[in-house]
């Protein structure tokens, strides 16, 4: 009988996928073809992105048998201008779980790509279709796959694969699924709406099943800077993260090869000649400081090999002692395992050492983190208690997890480096939310970086008033990364923050015509769910989200009192016409008086003050 | 004694005369006010006027007059304040539609007010929003709303020996003796502009139910005991507390009020003798030297009456009045205090329990003769 273990070794990615595809949002019909829109939608404009192309993305959904009710098989088709993916990676691409490009830190709207890949997973499930793939990276040919998963081997089966010339480079996925479009129909309206309003450098249009067309064209012609990658900030590390990051540091021996030896000749500067163990140790120490450190790590096995390049091709290194001071290897010629001394006070034993236990931690830590110089990497091992030269590579666990716990507790790290996010912008969201509204009045702030467990974070945020507005405000549209979120507004922390505000006190009452956009750029959204759909509430972010809309309430406030203040200069002139002729009209007959009261011109005059009162109010909310 | 017929057409002159001298000082009144307005507008201004206040700081009790009135404090209503601007509209409104109805000597009601605004396009919310523009009239003139030929709903009830004559037109010098009908005669306009002309009457009795009145009546009670019978229906009227006053004040007749044996029927008393706070505003409406006989809370051991049990807010309304100036000393006080104690109450018809007329020949007997003594 198979352990529980080995059984769990043996379900692949997709199956394991495919069995926990709720928490992917492939819940329902009409969930999963709004989760479907929305992966495919978010990878064109990523993609677009990284190459700074404006986007073009065309979204359509056909039924496939339009008489049918509902749910039913849907042809969703997204096409965009981006730059396409080689032929060669197509295949592994969309065939299979757990092959993206998008790693790295920085802001992006998907983090690997295993959405897209989860669609296709739920579309060849319910359907049984290959995903039609066409890709052009090169802008003359175009490649067309048809594939399928194989989810059990989690491997691509190529279907079909043709090939034609083309014009324009881009990527357009295809995928055949069950949905629910009637049900989920509105949520994809709005998720294209509002996309295109945090997106307004992207034209994106919407042919849907009913053949009825959205159209949101671009009105931002320049594109938002990119996101660097960067270096993690200390404050957002792990145990795990930093075993990786020690294990990518630290330099393997490299493999003493032909190619190797070739490459160590060359860097010396050697012709192809014979040349003798001491002549090659003399040269190199010549050019010690031009060599890279692969040579410099073959020259300091060599130095205590006292091979030439000759011997050092017969044999292969098995293992460095350094505790011992005992170099293994092994001798092809005699078939047989053989070891040498090393000397500790050789400069070339320093050499080895370096290599095989890693930098010094201050190395380690100035090198691999953003925010820490050398002062400060002294600074934190003192308070880590570790020496500064400590090798990483010697490090125990319980020593890995000590220095994984200090750099969470140290405080004297800068907040992290945001030039890895990518907000859009004020300018282009005050944009952006004057064309969707026609707004009275408009107010966008960026609020500086700010970061939460090591992980930076910008809030942007957009109010706005009357116009277009319908009244039952405020109407709240959440975005995390550019993406819209539309499911689960219920726990979120955005509308907490909203909640809790006393409009009252920004003079803004009962059922307003009043909208607030707020966007959330971190290189990692702390989502409630897996649904990805409401932000949790983190202190530092729910701060500044209160700091924002504050600063914007503020202004609203001072938008409204003046509207106020026109609005009653108004009402004040109204009134006076409306009642002032009636009060002459009654005290005329009291007084037995014949004439009316001589007020006109009095009416007259106090109408007219108000009314230029009403305008400089009025003015003066336009120069705002 | 015979009367000529020269002097009977001379005192009806008199008494008409009267009548258009009082219609003549509200219509004086009114213009004044008017007058005002009608200059502050002729001088390109905001017309302003300013009314006492009626809040509840500033409503005072007056030992002298022993009734509560208006202190000090008045507020400038203006029409250059927007806030203001709609009501101060339909006060002069009001005014003149009070001026009208008083040159024609027609009477309206709180009611007709509300509806009859709606001809000249000032709005009222509703006929809370026109009372309380009465209730400003009344404050800045001083004068009561009757005065102006504004009535309340007519429920209170008269009955007994006593001559009146009309004054309102098509009836100016018709007299009526209001013991010709049995039922009694309601107390509505044109009996409270009516000049009182004589009776025999010497005591007029205020009875708050008209189940009692009406056997008052059969009984035969103003007969007996010389008496006009009056029925409050609860919480006296204005129009009626102005009738008491007057057959006070003009016929010189003492006023006893008998109510049922609770807190509610102690202050109906009260209020015929000293008015209420929501009149502090108005004088003449009160009749200080009414005397208040029963039902007491000591009558109710004493006649060993049928009780029922008080409500929470009938001990809450004695608390209440506990703090009112007026109740602290006296039989006020002490039936009071009683009240609270028993906790229980009786009503005028407990008296049934020993027979029909038990109250108006036992009971009734005997609180007149305290009367006199109160």
């Amino acid at each position: 009988m198979s352990s529980i273990k080995e059984k769990f070794n043996q379900i692949s990615p997709s199956e394991f996928f495919y069995s926990n595809r709720d928490l992917a949002g492939f819940s329902n019909p009409t969930r999963s073809l709004y989760t479907a829109v929305r992966e495919f939608v978010e990878n064109a404009l990523d993609a677009c992105d990284q190459k700074g192309i404006l986007p073009d993305v065309h979204l359509t959904i056909k039924a496939v048998e339009p008489d049918k009710p509902d749910p039913k098989p849907y042809i969703l088709t997204v096409k965009d201008n981006g730059p396409g993916i080689d032929a060669e990676h197509i295949p592994l691409a969309f065939g299979t779980v757990l092959y993206g490009s998008k790693f790295g830190l920085k802001q992006a709207r998907g983090m690997f790509g295993l959405g897209a890949t989860m669609a296709i997973l739920y579309g060849q499930i319910t359907t049984n279709k290959p995903v039609l793939v066409k890709s052009s990276s090169d802008g003359k040919i175009q490649n067309q796959f048809e594939i399928l998963l194989d989810i059990q081997k989690n491997k691509p089966v190529i279907v079909k694969h043709t090939t034609k010339e083309i014009s324009k480079t881009g990527l357009t996925v295809s995928i055949c699924l069950e949905g629910d479009y009637s049900k989920a129909g509105n949520k994809i309206r709005d998720y294209v709406y509002e996309t295109s309003l945090i997106t307004p450098y992207a034209s994106i249009t919407f042919d849907d099943p009913k053949n009825q067309k959205f159209s949101h064209p671009r009105f931002v012609k320049e594109i938002p800077a990119p996101p660097t990658i960067i270096r993690p900030h200390p404050h957002g590390i792990d145990v795990e993260r930093i075993r990786r990051m020690i294990v990518e540091s630290q330099f393997e021996i490299p493999t003493i090869d032909d190619a190797m030896i070739e490459k160590v000749r060359k860097d010396l500067g050697l012709s192809v000649k014979k040349l003798s163990f001491t002549s090659i140790m003399d040269k190199a120490k010549k050019k010690w400081k031009t060599l890279p450190r692969q040579v410099r790590v073959v020259i300091a096995l060599m130095s205590f090999l006292k091979m030439d390049f000759e011997k050092l091709n017969k044999i292969k290194i098995e293992d460095i002692d350094m505790p011992n001071k005992k170099l293994f290897y092994w001798d092809f010629g005699d078939s047989q395992s053989k070891s040498v001394d090393m000397d500790p006070e050789s400069e070339y034993y320093k050499q080895l050492t370096n290599t095989v236990q890693g930098e010094p931690l201050t190395t380690f830590l100035t090198k691999r983190f953003q925010r820490i110089g050398p002062t400060t990497a002294v600074k934190f091992a003192e308070f880590a208690k570790f020496k500064p030269e400590k090798r990483m590579g010697t490090l125990t666990n319980q020593e890995l997890v000590n220095l994984s716990d200090a750099l969470q507790k140290f405080e004297d790290f800068m907040a992290p480096d945001s030039s890895c996010l990518a907000p859009l912008g004020a300018e282009p969201l005050e944009k952006g939310i004057k064309k969707f509204f026609n707004p009275d009045f408009v107010a966008v702030v960026q609020r500086p970086a700010s970061a939460y467990s090591g992980f930076p974070f910008i809030i942007e945020m957009g109010i706005a008033y009357g116009g277009d507005i319908k009244s039952g405000g405020p109407h709240v549209y959440r975005y995390a990364n550019r993406i819209p979120l539309l499911y689960d507004e219920g726990s979120d922390v955005v509308l907490k923050v909203v909640n809790d505000t006393d409009w009252g006190r920004y003079k803004v009452k009962g059922e307003p015509p009043f909208i607030i956009v707020s966007h959330i750029c971190s290189t990692r959204i702390p989502y409630k769910t897996a649904g990805k759909e409401n932000v949790a509430d983190r202190q530092e972010i729910e701060r500044e989200l209160r700091l924002a809309l504050q600063f914007l309430s503020r202004k609203l406030s001072s938008f409204m009192s003046k509207r106020g203040q026109a609005e009653m200069a108004k009402k004040r002139a109204n009134l006076y016409a409306k009642y002032i002729p009636m009060i002459a009209e009654f005290c005329t007959e009291l007084s037995g008086k014949k004439k009316e009261p001589n007020y006109k011109k009095m009416l007259q005059t106090e109408i007219e003050s108000e009314n230029k009162k009403a305008i400089k109010e009025e003015n003066e909310i336009e120069n705002n | 004694m015979k009367i000529t017929k020269k002097e009977q057409e001379k005192k009806i002159k008199s008494r008409s005369k009267k009548a258009d001298d009082k219609q003549k000082l509200i219509l004086e009144i009114l213009k004044t006010h008017g007058a005002k307005i009608y200059d502050d507008l002729d001088n390109g201004q905001f017309p302003k006027f300013s009314i006492p206040s009626r809040s509840v700081g500033n409503i005072v009790y007056d030992k002298q007059l022993r009734q509560y009135i208006l202190g000090n404090n008045a507020a400038l209503r203006s029409s250059r304040n927007s806030a203001q601007l709609r009501s101060f509209t339909q006060l002069m409104w009001l005014a003149f539609f009070a001026n009208r109805l008083t040159t024609e000597r027609k009477s309206s009601t709180l009611r007709d007010v509300y509806y009859s605004s709606q001809a000249f396009a000032v709005e009222f919310e509703d006929q809370s929003e026109s009372d309380n523009i009465i209730v400003d009239l009344e404050a800045v003139t001083s004068r009561a709303r009757e005065d102006f030929h504004i009535f309340p709903e007519e429920r209170s009830s008269i009955f007994g020996d006593l001559n009146i004559e009309y004054t309102i037109p098509g009836y100016e010098g018709k007299t009526m003796n209001l013991a010709n009908h049995p039922d009694g005669y309601s107390i509505g306009p044109s009996l409270t502009t009516a000049e009182l002309v004589s009776t025999s009457a010497e005591i007029v009795i205020a009875i708050e139910k008209g189940g009692l009145f009406t056997r008052f009546v059969e009984e035969q009670v103003d007969k007996k005991f010389k008496s006009i019978i009056l029925n409050t229906g609860g919480q006296a009227p204005r129009s009626t507390r102005t009738l008491l006053k007057r057959l006070h004040d003009e016929m010189k007749l003492p006023v006893i009020c008998l109510t049922d044996g609770d807190v509610y029927g102690e202050h109906i008393a009260m209020v015929i003798k000293s008015g209420s706070a929501n009149a502090a505003h108005l004088r003449e409406l009160t009749v200080p030297d009414a005397k208040w006989v029963g039902v007491w809370a000591t009558d109710i051991e004493k006649y060993k009456l049928p009780t029922i049990p008080m409500t929470e807010s009938d001990i809450k309304r004695c608390y209440d009045l506990q703090k009112d100036p007026r109740y602290q000393d006296g039989i006020w006080k002490k039936e009071l205090d009683v009240f609270l104690k028993l906790k229980r109450k009786a009503e005028l018809e407990a008296f049934s329990k020993y027979g029909l007329t038990n109250i108006t020949d036992k009971y009734l007997p005997q609180k007149l003769e305290l009367a006199k003594s109160l």
